[in-house]
């Protein structure tokens, strides 16, 4: 299948790309002297954070097309986006706390940026597991496309939240982990880090996507198969 | 009265005269709250913290879980008894089936409601005569969301396997920000903070209201097309 | 006099590698669930 194999070798390329980011950053940039060492998390950090969200942002658009066109091809992407959007949100809850533990002096702070990935995280493994949990592949989308066009008008009532929560609990800390602007090598790393990570949204989606869809075709046959018995 | 709204009426009013015979769903609920005040107060310090600081953030939180479990109730009856087709031939529009599920949901939790803010004062030591007509204000306004959303997502987790695990998954991200919102302007009230300082948390409130509940209208009928 | 640079490789070390391993991982499970769907 071509979509398949396409994803596949995009997904190689990022991979490979991923292992130029990780040389460049942890070798070939400049150490931040307030934070040290660890403010390199940075890099894989916020580019991971950004997909994250807008990976739940495709996964509400592509619900409401769907509701709309019910065009089984926006499903398929809309379970890919989630599931992908899950691993994102997964390296954002785990390098945060690596991360704040020697910045901020805890794992965990209720930080703005974590709490909302967290809540994120457990949306998109409620929306998961509704399609888990539901056989009938139209309803599924139906009710997968319900929970996603909720869960993205949810977002911003959470950001308010969420940040409004922040200014109630000033955090323990006087260094902020994102720097406000980068010196030029820094950023470069930035960039080079963030273009992978979109290379990666993108072969992952795709395979998965590619996934739904052999499954799919497995199923319609099975069904066929099992109607020549009757 | 326009016939959506009749329609929307004969269905709450059906929902509830069948709670109001069978009385087994108050009760629970009723003791539901009392346990979980109890659990609260002696899994608490109450020596580390003033009631009246606490006291509105325990009655919210209860006030969700117990929104929760009548929720998992709302579509039970129709499902037990193989009267959901029968629901959706009658000539009646999906959305007077929703707002008639809402009012009967929205009654169902009300009352628990009422049994809980009784309690909270009693166990917390709290005054809040004086404060009463505000409070229920705040309360409504929360409600209506968590019943709105809660009303919507258990018609589609009702029919699944784990439902009564899979409804509190999903509707407990969408309980949280009015659950802040709703203790904080329960606390602001409770100290006798000014009107302004309350009324942000209210505008949050109302607003989510308005989108939720408008969303849960557009979206219910893709939940109970066969 | 200027601070020393806080010694805490460990951790850049320790989410580098988190990061990776979740994202390796991910896409061997794509390749996995992939190759068991292509050959029932």
């Amino acid at each position: 299948m071509r979509m398949l194999r396409v994803g596949r070798w995009i997904t190689a390329l990022a991979l490979l790309l991923l292992a130029g980011v990780y040389v460049r950053a942890l070798a070939f940039t400049p150490v931040e002297r307030l934070q040290g060492l660890a403010q390199k998390i940075f890099y894989l950090h916020v580019p991971a954070a950004i997909w994250a969200e807008s990976a739940m942002v495709f996964v509400g658009l592509a619900s409401v097309f769907y509701l709309f066109m019910k065009d089984p091809r926006l499903d398929r992407f809309a379970s890919a986006s989630a599931e992908v959007g899950t691993v994102f949100a997964a390296i954002v809850l785990t390098t945060g706390p690596i991360w704040g533990k020697p910045i901020w002096g805890t794992w965990w702070s209720w930080d703005a940026r974590l709490t909302f990935t967290l809540f994120l995280f457990l949306l998109y493994v409620g929306y998961l597991l509704l399609r888990g949990a539901v056989a009938d592949p139209a309803t599924r989308a139906r009710y997968a496309a319900v929970l996603g066009i909720c869960g993205m008008c949810l977002v911003p009532f959470v950001h308010f939240s969420v940040y409004m929560f922040r200014t109630l609990h000033p955090m323990p800390i006087v260094l902020k982990p994102s720097a406000p602007s980068l010196p030029g090598s820094m950023l470069a790393t930035w960039l080079f880090s963030f273009a992978v990570f979109t290379l990666l949204y993108v072969g992952f989606v795709t395979q998965r996507y590619a996934l739904s869809y052999l499954r799919e075709q497995l199923e319609a046959a099975a069904g066929d198969a099992g109607m020549g018995h009757a | 009265m326009p016939d959506w709204a009749k329609h929307a009426w004969r269905v709450a009013r059906k929902d509830l005269l069948v709670e109001l015979r069978a009385r087994t769903g108050i009760v629970s609920a009723a003791a539901f709250v009392m346990l979980v005040l109890l659990a609260f107060n002696f899994g608490l310090d109450r020596t580390a913290v003033a009631a009246v600081d606490i006291a509105p953030s325990i009655l919210w939180v209860t006030f969700t879980f117990a929104a929760i479990i009548a929720l998992n109730r709302a579509f039970q009856l129709e499902l037990e008894n193989q009267a959901f087709d029968g629901l959706l031939l009658a000539p009646i529009g999906r959305g007077s089936i929703y707002l008639g599920k809402l009012i009967a949901n929205l009654v169902f939790v009300a009352t628990i409601e009422a049994i809980g803010v009784p309690l909270v004062a009693l166990f917390f030591n709290l005054r809040i005569l004086p404060y009463v007509l505000p409070l229920v204000g705040i309360i409504a306004l929360a409600t209506i969301g968590f019943v709105a959303v809660g009303t919507l997502f258990s018609a589609m987790t009702v029919r699944t396997r784990f439902s009564e695990l899979l409804l509190p998954v999903l509707l407990l991200p969408f309980m949280i920000p009015p659950l802040m919102w709703a203790a904080r302007a329960t606390a602001g009230l409770l100290t006798d903070r000014p009107l302004s300082d309350i009324a942000g948390w209210l505008k949050m409130l109302a607003a989510y209201d308005i989108v939720f509940v408008t969303l849960a209208l557009l979206l219910f009928p893709e939940t109970v097309t066969e | 006099m200027p601070e020393a640079v806080p010694q805490n490789g460990g951790y850049m070390i320790a989410a580098y590698v988190v990061a990776a391993v979740i994202l390796i991982s991910y896409a061997v499970s794509l390749y996995l669930r992939t190759r068991r769907t292509l050959r029932p």
